[in-house]
């Protein structure tokens, strides 16, 4: 054992380890970003932008191929014609897919005229399951600030938690460590969700600390109650898919699944709730 | 070419990582490119020089898409060191070694991240994340790490020869 702590490397790699246990544990709470953290975002950030979209051709084309016939497949090799149409469609194809999805957010911003928004794609993921925080293109050089609220037109999609020149990242609602302030819409119960930890894409959200008494039915949907300052109130979160208390010790804490309104599994663009309509006017 | 082999590995690992893996991959399993890039580096060029680049690219995706900085940093350094640990000792060729080495860093960040997630205030079963996620990841890891090692052998071939003399003279 003495000897493993002569041992050069490995002590230094200790070292190392404290250290940057120290950097992670003193960068999980709320701070600003530094100026190096904001340079590096803003470098990468068009490298990511374009990867990001170059995926979206990708994943279409893997698609494609894994629904593909074997006759189909034969046909594609004897006619040329054919694979060059079937290009040009699933070009279309992800053009109109974009369309809708751009035209249903414009549609979201028309419907929510109340607030002023920020619209942005998303550039990239934190890896594995255990934190849901993603990177989007847009920062303080479109009015972006911390922990504004953000959406897409499905619904509560989470907040921006770090800003940067041209990037911020979002920890979505779904994030183990997140909690919303909600409210059950038909009988205006007020609660609190939570993000669960799954391995799949089934994300769900659980819903804690109903009033005792309280009448909820699978269906009804959950929104945003308003309190706090990051979430506006009236935006969907989800709707609960499962009705079971649970108990533990002597408090029933858990009293609903919800599934969330917004696919997290294919977000690619979102809007940023930057501010109130009345405010800007008042501006 | 060769010496921008592992910048363009480190890079598609990035891509794969942050981008086409969180889109594309098997009800949430995926495996870890980078870790698989940096073991690979470590069996083939040395604890010190895979450790320090795993630091580098740690930290490069923890400010870019990690929730606090450091936690990726430690995980790939100590992958780096761990790889390095085998250096010269067996045949560049065998890809059992690092396919090992890959297994254990992995296993090792996934805890690292359970750790952070448990500190932060998340809930889960332990058995039931190791079950259903932990070990199909992992797998899925050193099943990416015997490919990905013998093309990185071949682009570092001649780096890995000359440091053989190197060590040898």
């Amino acid at each position: 054992m003495r000897g493993l702590f002569k041992n050069k490397p490995f002590v230094i790699m200790l070292i190392a380890i404290v250290l940057l246990g120290i950097l992670a544990f003193a960068t999980s709470g709320e701070r600003s970003v530094s100026w190096l953290e904001s340079t590096v975002g803003s470098v990468v950030q068009p490298v990511q932008t374009f990867a990001s979209k170059a995926s979206d051709s990708i994943i279409g084309f893997v698609k494609r191929v894994f629904k593909t016939t074997d006759a189909d497949k034969e046909l594609e090799q004897l006619s040329a014609r054919l694979a060059q149409l079937e290009s040009v469609e699933a070009e279309n194809e992800k053009l109109r897919a974009e369309n809708e999805r751009l035209k249903a957010l414009l549609n979201y911003s028309e419907i929510s005229s109340d607030y002023t928004f920020a619209t942005a794609s998303v550039i990239g993921n934190s890896q594995g399951v255990w934190f849901d925080v993603f990177t989007i293109n847009a920062g303080r050089n479109k009015g972006i600030k911390k922990d504004m609220a953000v959406v897409n037109s499905e619904g509560l999609v989470g907040r921006i938690t770090e800003v940067g020149a041209t990037w911020s990242k979002v920890t979505s609602i779904i994030d183990a460590s997140t909690e919303v302030s909600v409210m059950v819409e038909r009988t205006r119960d007020i609660g609190l969700t939570r993000g669960t930890l799954t391995a799949g894409e089934d994300e769900m959200l659980e819903l804690y600390f109903l009033a005792s008494g309280y009448d909820l039915v699978p269906g009804d949907v959950i929104i945003t109650n308003g309190m706090g300052s990051v979430y506006p109130r009236g935006i969907t979160v989800g709707t609960v898919t499962e009705v079971a208390r649970r108990t533990e010790g002597a408090t029933t804490d858990r009293n609903a699944v919800i599934q969330p309104s917004v696919d997290f599994g294919h977000l690619e663009e979102v809007m940023v709730i930057t501010g109130m309509v009345s405010e800007e006017g008042e501006e | 070419m060769r010496r921008f082999a592992l910048p363009l590995a480190f890079l598609t690992g990035i891509y794969l990582d942050s981008i086409l893996f969180c889109r594309l991959n098997i009800g949430g399993i995926r495996p870890d490119a980078l870790l698989v890039v940096i073991v690979s580096a470590g069996v083939l060029l040395g604890s010190v020089k895979a450790g320090i680049m795993g630091v580098g690219i740690g930290l490069f995706m923890d400010v870019l898409f990690g929730p606090c900085i450091g936690l990726n940093a430690i995980a790939y350094m100590v992958a780096g060191v761990t790889g390095g640990l085998f250096y010269q000792k067996f045949y560049a060729d065998n890809v059992v070694v690092p396919a090992m080495v890959a297994a254990v860093s992995a296993l090792l960040k996934e805890h690292i991240m359970m750790l952070a997630v448990r500190i932060s205030g998340g809930t889960f079963s332990y058995f039931e994340m190791l079950g259903v996620y932990v070990l199909p990841c992992m797998l899925l890891t050193v099943a990416l790490t015997m490919p990905v090692h013998v093309v990185l052998k071949r682009a570092l071939s001649r780096q890995v020869r000359t440091e053989h003399r190197a060590g040898r003279a």
